[in-house]
């Protein structure tokens, strides 16, 4: 859809997509998180887990993380954050918590925002900037 | 202002230098014609004990990682190298590129 080559590694062990700009071979790492929700008074919320050893290991290529939230026979839109912005959150403003060597992070989306821990999301609902378009 | 965190990522042929979001905002306000990058990577051959090297090139990093110059450093009190793999810490002082 955005002109980007992918490739799922055939090995299921942490990155799941691979997408790569062809004519110069700028590489992206993308782990795609997805979760079914719960109806809330107002809109839905979604639970999801993150590996804090990879979060935290930021290398050359960082992870994008992309969340996806199933209600009923919907799907939320995308909300995409990088590895370095979602750690930021992480430890500076007390995003989710820690167990198990997991991150638990609560999604709640209402009319068209979305909340983390009470740090507004909405910027990074379909936020495409690292994936701009490209024509072939 | 705090010490300055820098990620270190080492990898099988090089490290990744990285400094959060949060850390790049710091260094703009304190210095405004900064132009911290997020990341960046050293690579070296495979197997080429690049580990003996990293301790001399940290003076060089510090410049283009913070995107400053080498006289604006000493504005920085502290840095600390975070091994993102271990957690162990190595402080410095930007100014004398000697470990405290």
């Amino acid at each position: 859809m955005r002109g980007w080559n992918v490739a799922i590694p055939e090995v299921d062990v942490g990155d799941d997509i691979f997408v790569v700009q062809d004519e110069n071979g700028t590489l992206r790492r993308v782990q795609v998180k997805t979760s079914t929700s719960k109806v809330r008074k107002t809109g839905f919320s979604a639970q999801f887990q993150i590996p804090f050893k990879q979060l935290k290991n930021i290398s050359n290529v960082p992870v994008h993380y992309v969340f996806i939230a199933r209600l009923k026979d919907f799907w939320s839109e995308p909300v995409i954050i990088r590895q370095d912005y979602l750690l930021d959150h992480y430890e500076n403003n007390n995003l989710g918590s820690e167990f198990s060597g997991k991150i638990i992070l609560y999604f709640s989306f209402t009319d068209s925002k979305v909340e983390c821990s009470g740090q507004d999301f909405t910027k990074y609902i379909s936020d495409y900037t690292d994936f701009p378009i490209i024509e072939h | 202002m705090k010490a300055i965190k820098i990620n270190v990522n080492k990898q099988m042929d090089g490290y990744t230098f990285s400094i959060s979001p949060s850390i790049r905002e710091q260094i703009k306000e304190l210095i405004p014609n900064a132009h911290p990058a997020n990341n960046i990577y050293i690579a070296y051959d495979t197997k080429s004990n690049f580990e003996l090297y990293i301790d001399n090139i940290e003076s060089h990093i510090f410049p283009v990682l913070l995107g400053i110059a080498n006289k604006d450093l000493k504005k920085i009190e502290q840095i600390e190298l975070v091994d993102t793999q271990t957690g162990h810490t190595h402080k410095v002082n930007p100014s004398f590129d000697k470990e405290i």
